[in-house]
């Protein structure tokens, strides 16, 4: 098969040559079209010394992108003036070839690492144990709101992975038919609940913005690592910098991934496709920050640091976390006597009936 | 076998637009889908040139490639096809398409796309072949019967050709061949050939394009 490749190629080659040579002789020779009328002087400029067809000029224009590719057609639709579609391949690539690898190493990656720190470290349990007094945290409408924000981008997240890695991931396992069907009721859901999100994310901002300013001690905290990995915790307020982090990464990144999915969703306010690519690309980036970064948001939430998920439930934490992480927060608290024992924290919690539910002990301070 | 091939003679294009309402007409098209459009650049100016588009039936099709549920499938002869019983209306086909191909009906609350319709080269769908549930989801199968798309078959000046792909480049590898390069080569008999030429070349009314 070699053999037969070889004498062809050759043979391309001088054809190419003698082409060459006869299209050189065409430019030296060729007397100059002078006769021949053109309705358009630039044309005839243009042609002067360019014996070729204009129309396989224009084409090739085209195809190299040289000249407007947007002409003019009888036909209504989206870009349907437009004769080729010059980011669809790029576009394309980036989908297949970076973001669908990309999100599976980054997501796999941050759970891969946040088990072996688990592994290795166990957590982070509060040092001084349990002390069985109590700061009240987070307020109702605080814990409500996150809860609500948390299961919609739980539902948001998994109804996108689905949409983007299910062909690789879920078409082997379903089968065509039966994954068509969970993404199809997938795309629907996540166009439904995706608005809320964006709600949910306003609804954050205003709700916690003004404890999520950069105070001083904070740049210290984030050079310290937090404390997480070794020697004494830093100090830090009511939010520490790596809660602010992750508060302005869901704000910024959120309202990034809420604007491009209703870009997307509402396809009929005369954004072009580029827009729309473009929009996508920044949706699915977006979207992988957001749910790597709520891993280790869950984690820390949970099983590394004991005690923290109390403050989302019950809203209250014990003093002995809050002196451990929040030291000049718990401080504050302590100063202004906020600090409930077991008994009060129980009888605020709404033990007795709901009817006469007693008054919160404590300003909130969510 | 055969590799089907779409290839519109831009020398010929006179913007007629007999392809788009051939196939809205023989594949009952609905409202607001365009399985083919006609383009023109340079609207208006010297050198303005027209080229009627629609699905190019790509060897490595992007559609194909990037279709979140894998819908896409390519015939035997090279027809690039997609099940609608599957497609899930996402648009990501017509964000990867060169050729604006992939059409959507605006279906249900707030305008959101319904399933992707683009030209099947008159081959149907994955359903039994002139089935009425095919023909109601993809419109008419000619290929099955032996016919070539019906766009194609309408065109008045024989600019839009389709078929085999080597049939389809010997009628226009012919048709380069007379135009010839030379200075400036359109009108009309550049772009049919002037009555002696052609009786010189013996190419009078032979399958080859009609001309």
């Amino acid at each position: 098969m070699r053999m037969s490749i070889k004498p062809a190629s050759v043979e391309r080659r001088l054809c190419a040559g003698v082409f060459l040579a006869f299209l050189l002789g065409l430019l030296g020779l060729a007397p100059l079209p002078g006769g021949v009328a053109m309705a358009a002087d630039k044309v005839q400029t243009e042609l002067a010394g360019k014996p070729n067809n204009p129309g396989a000029e224009l084409w090739r224009d085209v195809r190299q992108r040289d000249t407007q590719i947007k002409g003019v057609t009888q036909v209504e639709g989206m870009d349907a003036g437009v004769l080729i579609n010059i980011n669809g391949e790029r576009w394309r690539r980036f989908r297949m070839e970076q973001l669908i690898p990309a999100v599976g190493v980054a997501l796999g990656g941050v759970l891969g690492l946040i088990l072996l720190f688990h592994l290795v470290k166990r957590g982070v349990p509060i040092a001084a144990g349990l002390s069985g007094k109590y700061l009240h945290r987070f307020k109702e409408i605080d814990r409500l709101l996150h809860w609500t924000v948390a299961l919609v981008f739980i539902f948001l997240a998994l109804t996108g992975l689905i949409l983007l890695t299910g062909r690789v991931i879920l078409i082997p396992l379903l089968g065509p038919e039966l994954f068509a069907t969970l993404a199809s009721a997938s795309k629907e859901g996540h166009n439904l609940f995706g608005p809320l999100f964006l709600v949910g994310v306003i609804g954050l901002f205003i709700r916690f913005v003004s404890k999520n300013f950069l105070r001083k001690g904070d740049i210290g905290w984030l050079f310290k690592g937090g404390g997480f990995f070794a020697g004494k915790h830093p100090s830090a307020g009511f939010f520490n910098m790596g809660e602010k982090i992750w508060f302005w990464l869901v704000i910024l990144v959120g309202l990034v991934v809420s604007a491009t999915g209703l870009i997307l969703e509402f396809p009929f306010f005369g954004q072009d496709r580029s827009l729309m690519e473009l929009a996508l690309v920044l949706h699915g980036v977006g979207a992988a920050l957001l749910i790597a970064g709520s891993f280790g948001h869950i984690y820390v939430g949970t099983a590394g640091m004991p005690g923290s998920l109390s403050s989302m439930t019950t809203g209250y934490v014990d003093l002995n976390w809050a002196r451990q992480h929040h030291n000049l927060w718990a401080e504050e608290c302590e100063s202004r006597d906020e600090v409930l024992s077991k008994s009060e924290f129980e009888r605020s919690r709404g033990e007795t009936p709901l009817g006469d539910r007693p008054e919160p002990l404590t300003r909130g301070d969510g | 076998m055969a590799r089907m091939k779409f290839l519109c003679d831009a020398e010929r294009c006179i913007e007629c637009n007999a392809c788009v309402t051939a196939c809205k007409n023989e594949n009952n098209i609905p409202w607001g889908v365009n399985r083919r459009r006609v383009v023109t650049i340079n609207d208006g100016s010297p050198g303005e040139r027209s080229m009627s588009v629609a699905c190019m039936h790509c060897s490595d099709a992007p559609c194909a490639a990037v279709c979140p549920v894998d819908c896409f499938y390519t015939t035997d002869d090279g027809v690039v096809l997609h099940d609608k019983d599957i497609c899930i209306g996402c648009g990501y086909c017509f964000y990867a398409c060169p050729f604006g191909a992939p059409q959507f009906p605006s279906d249900g609350a707030f305008g959101s796309r319904g399933k992707m319709d683009k030209c099947t080269f008159c081959a149907g769908g994955p359903e039994e072949d002139n089935s009425p549930a095919e023909y109601q989801k993809y419109g008419s199968n000619r290929l099955s019967q032996g016919k070539l798309p019906l766009c194609a078959e309408m065109c008045s000046t024989h600019a839009l050709l389709a078929g085999d792909g080597d049939t389809v480049s010997n009628i226009f590898r012919e048709r380069v061949t007379w135009r010839g390069s030379s200075g400036i080569s359109w009108g009309w008999g550049v772009a049919y050939g002037k009555p002696g030429q052609r009786s010189a070349r013996g190419v009078d009314n032979k399958a080859t394009g009609g001309d």
